[in-house]
């Protein structure tokens, strides 16, 4: 399954001619995790809402994604190529999403969430595209592929959640296609609370497996 | 092919540094977002307000500190947050778009917006309910975690005594959780419930955090302190080992005196951590033994401990391989070579004033930044109570003096801690205009 889970990692970035040139690079872990349910994870702060867009076109509320189940969500562009960036988030949930589906049980209560932050580019036909079977509605691990209708829409989701972004300029003042981003994931409970949040330092499978198992033992 | 050659610039532009990341100083977490590694172009200084000085106020004092700039070590901005509540700390959200600063008497904590244009920050909000959320006050330090900051805070509200704790808050400013230091835990070393500083090694899961003295001790005029024998008891002489995502202290570790700021390491790879304990004048190393086990080993003094020089800041380079340490007694800014972190040597000395507090030093190890206050009521009297922040430029053998901004001429206060920023370039907000009508053309 890992294997797997790499293959869909290079296919998206071949679409990009990049495939190989730039390797995520994860952090370092270099102990053993906290045993599930031996600590506990904070409420953050709430799940910013608003309103998105699947990638088969369906208009909702972001909370429609947020709730009812543990989420793991980040925001992406499908063309980033930054290491420490979303392919790092990228090769990160593949490798959660392979862990979970060993276990059904879990998956199921679980769901992954990516996010564009462009949403001119990344539009729901882009997204279905980008997806592939990762966002395939059989799975025990669903996967959601969303955007907004604007970049409008998109800023108080991204201001709620308190992801910085903003986006290079050429000389002539024109946006670019660079965004600058700090990498962050958000683990969200069943209700809606951002429970963890992991930037580049601290995304670590290990570590993330085990805050969804303690999140998942709640009452 | 095409599509590659299409995408070049693209990828190009992506391997180039971060737009807004040009400088920084080797003190901020490594771990923080556009980690900036040149020429730095501002210089915030979180100052204490004097009676009868200016506005008599606590400030944020931002100098222009980039040599090609026409207003080069001018002040350009003052930022005025009213009253005195001993300013003392500040730190960079993860993102580095907010620097925190703290009061050490009144435990009030402002937020500066630094990213929209830190030539000009704008106080967004001032936090006031950390004693009522944490029971803990004296926030002093602010190290950014994913999303949130963590406050290692001085004392506590019950007595103003040293057991104190830290405190979280996510990055909108809200109260999320408090956790003790411990005065308890099993082990050889007593434990003292007493705290200073907080660092993170993510790759080891670790945090270590020291420890000084509560508000009674620290609020105390310095002579009257250390001839109140019952007073200097009251410092903590101890290190704390953390399990840093289960937020539970492992093992507390013997390092008397005072310890106050912790560097870990920046070289990748290197798995230890410094600090200088300021009553007892060492420097002490930790690092994990043949079994694993984290320990606390002084490994060098600091000047003469018997004077009791008083190091206060210290600032790790970029590599590793060397320390800048500030003693404040005896006005000295002196260099370590850790090559061997076991056994570092002191290999140079400067007195860079009557009085020395904070020493910054860019990523580059270039230019080497000192103030002069430590806190209102320790700082010397008369002429030797100099207020400062000066420049100078190393060049691996020689501190030479760039310029000087006299605080106290220019009616600003008692300057304390410094943080860089850069000028943003090359960047915009994303909002409609700004990406829905871009030029480049989708893929």
């Amino acid at each position: 399954m890992r294997r797997r889970a790499d293959v869909l990692l290079c296919g998206a970035l071949a679409c990009l001619g990049l495939a190989g040139a730039l390797a995520a690079i994860p952090p370092r872990q270099q102990f053993t995790v906290p045993a599930p349910g031996s600590y506990r994870l904070e409420s953050i702060q709430a799940a910013a809402d608003g309103a998105v867009l699947e990638s088969d076109g369906t208009a909702g509320p972001l909370r429609r994604y947020t709730t009812g189940k543990v989420t793991l969500l980040s925001f992406i562009y499908t063309y980033c190529v930054d290491p420490v960036g979303c392919p790092l988030a990228f090769q990160t949930f593949s490798d959660l999403r392979t862990r979970l589906l060993a276990k059904p049980e879990m998956a199921r209560r679980v769901r992954f969430v990516s996010l564009s932050f462009d949403p001119t580019n990344d539009t729901p036909t882009a997204l279905r595209h980008y997806a592939g079977n990762l966002a395939a509605p059989g799975s025990p691990l669903r996967w959601h592929f969303l955007t907004t209708r604007s970049a409008a829409e998109l800023r108080p989701i991204v201001d709620g959640f308190g992801q910085d972004v903003s986006v290079n300029v050429d000389a002539q003042g024109r946006p670019t296609r660079f965004y600058n981003h700090l990498l962050k994931v958000f683990l969200i409970d069943a209700r809606g609370r951002v429970r963890e949040i992991y930037t580049t330092a601290y995304l670590m499978p290990d570590v993330i497996f085990n805050d969804i198992q303690t999140l998942l033992m709640e009452r | 092919m095409k599509t590659s050659r299409r995408l070049l610039p693209w990828l190009v532009a992506l391997l180039l540094p971060m737009a807004t990341a040009t400088a920084d100083e080797t003190c901020n977490s490594p771990y923080l977002a556009n980690l900036i590694k040149g020429q730095e172009d501002y210089l915030h200084v979180w100052t204490l307000g004097v009676p009868g000085l200016g506005d008599g106020a606590d400030k944020l004092v931002t100098v222009d500190v980039n040599p090609r700039s026409a207003k080069y070590g001018k002040v350009i901005d003052v930022v005025s947050v009213g009253g005195r509540g001993e300013a003392h700390h500040m730190g960079f959200t993860d993102d580095r778009r907010y620097l925190w600063a703290g009061r050490l008497d009144d435990s009030k904590i402002f937020v500066f917006d630094v990213g929209t244009n830190p030539a000009k920050p704008k106080l967004v909000k001032t936090i006031v309910d950390l004693p009522e959320k944490s029971g803990w006050v004296g926030p002093h330090t602010f190290y950014p975690i994913p999303g949130r900051m963590l406050i290692g805070t001085l004392s506590n509200a019950r007595d103003h005594g040293g057991a104190t704790g830290l405190a979280v808050y996510n990055n909108k400013g809200d109260y999320v959780a408090s956790h003790a230091i411990p005065t308890a835990l099993p082990g050889a070393v007593k434990a003292d419930g007493y705290g200073y500083d907080i660092a993170v090694h993510p790759n080891k899961n670790v945090m270590l955090t020291s420890s000084f003295t509560g508000h009674k001790n620290y609020m105390m005029d310095l002579g009257k302190l250390m001839a109140d024998p019952a007073a200097m008891k009251n410092f903590g002489n101890t290190m704390v080992v953390w399990d840093f995502k289960a937020m539970k202290p492992m093992k507390v570790l013997d390092t008397p005196g005072a310890p106050l700021e912790i560097r870990w390491s920046l070289n990748e790879g290197d798995n230890w951590a410094i600090t200088a304990s300021a009553l007892t004048s060492k420097l002490w190393l930790i690092k994990q033994d043949e079994r694993g086990e984290w320990q606390a080993r002084d490994v060098a003094p600091i000047g003469d401990p018997a004077k009791i020089p008083l190091p206060v800041d210290i600032s790790i380079a970029a590599n590793g391989k060397s320390l800048w340490v500030n003693t404040f007694m005896d006005g000295k800014t002196r260099l370590f070579d850790l090559t061997n972190p076991a056994a570092p040597k002191q290999v140079y000395e400067k007195v860079t004033g009557k009085q020395v507090n904070m020493v910054s030093q860019s990523w580059d190890g270039k230019r080497v930044y000192v103030t002069s206050s430590l806190l209102a009521n320790w700082d010397k009297k008369g002429k030797d109570d100099e207020q400062f922040l000066k420049l100078f430029s190393w060049d691996g053998k020689e501190l030479r003096e760039q310029w000087k901004i006299d605080f106290t001429k220019e009616g600003l206060g008692r300057a304390h801690h410094m943080k860089f920023t850069a000028k943003p370039s090359g960047v915009a907000a994303i909002s409609g205009p700004a990406i829905a009508d871009r030029g480049a053309p989708a893929r």
